[in-house]
């Protein structure tokens, strides 16, 4: 099993998962009202690419399962190995 | 057992009270500058045994029934506000950061953006103008500090809030609760122990949403 990061079900995250779904080797699924977003290797998602404001993206981390984050700015949310 | 022990009583803001030194100016910004009625002031003489100067309590309508509730003393000296930041109620070394004197502000509800925009309005044309207009998460805001130099936001909600929204923010604050106590704690640890939380809750929490 992979490591995951939680994301709420929002409308406001949807364009951030969108991002990670097309990531190689990320699987999107769900557990109650949360995207899993699972991996075996680090995350990178850029920001710019999913278009929410700053607000939106430096609240859009609901949980870490194995990843710690190595990087979470104007840029990118980058996960790393825990 | 009582047959309320389970139920949430609480029907709002009764009042929130501040001191103010320019009564004046309190009333020209909250009555005459946002329309906020005057309705209720009580003229009291000092009394009790701790030298209680006299006073004014006075209050305005914030809508939904709740009011704002200020204090006049009589013959009290107002703080030096030419040094330093803050309010006339709090004040802060000059290089205390803005995000920790404003984290303490009352916010106002409005219902749509047209009213947001007439608030700002009113408060542009005055001379407590707006200061930021920001697109939080989920609101919408507009600020200004009154002359007191209480911060006062007024605020309209993009959407309505999800029921998802309140079991996390529940599960936030019940890792908030159990993290809190570990020395030198980190957000790292709210979102690790939020996790766990996420794992064993939310599975059963979106079986019993199916279920309603």
């Amino acid at each position: 099993m992979g490591r995951r990061l939680f994301l709420l079900q929002v409308p406001e995250n949807v364009p951030i998962v969108a991002v990670a779904r097309d990531l190689d080797g990320v699987d999107i699924g769900e557990i109650g009202p949360y995207y899993v977003i699972e991996s075996d290797s680090p995350i990178r998602i850029d920001r710019r690419a999913t278009g929410v404001r700053h607000a939106v993206w430096y609240s859009c981390v609901a949980g870490l399962d194995g990843w710690r984050i190595a990087q979470w700015d104007s840029d990118a949310l980058r996960t790393e190995p825990r | 057992m009582s047959p309320l022990d389970d139920q949430h009583l609480v029907t709002g803001v009764d009042h929130a009270a501040f001191p103010t030194f320019d009564p004046a100016g309190t009333v020209a910004f909250y009555r005459d500058v946002l329309g906020f009625p005057v309705v209720h002031s009580i003229c009291a003489a000092g009394w009790g045994p701790d030298d209680h100067p006299d006073f004014i309590h006075f209050f305005f309508d914030i809508g939904g029934g709740d009011r704002l509730a200020f204090f006049y003393y009589f013959g009290l000296a107002a703080p030096d506000t030419s040094v330093g930041t803050g309010d006339v109620y709090a004040r802060f070394p000059q290089d205390a950061p803005d995000w920790f004197v404003r984290s303490r502000h009352l916010a106002l509800h409005v219902a749509s953006e047209e009213h947001l925009l007439e608030y700002r309005r009113r408060l542009d044309a005055s001379a407590w103008p707006v200061e930021m207009q920001i697109q939080h998460e989920t609101i919408e805001s507009i600020y200004t500090h009154d002359p007191n130099g209480y911060m006062v936001e007024i605020t309209r909600a993009l959407r309505p809030v999800t029921p998802q929204e309140d079991l996390d923010a529940n599960l936030t604050i019940d890792a908030l609760v159990d993290i809190a106590s570990r020395p030198g704690h980190t957000i790292d640890d709210l979102l690790v122990r939020k996790a766990e939380l996420i794992v064993e809750r939310a599975e059963k929490w979106s079986a019993v949403g199916e279920a309603r």
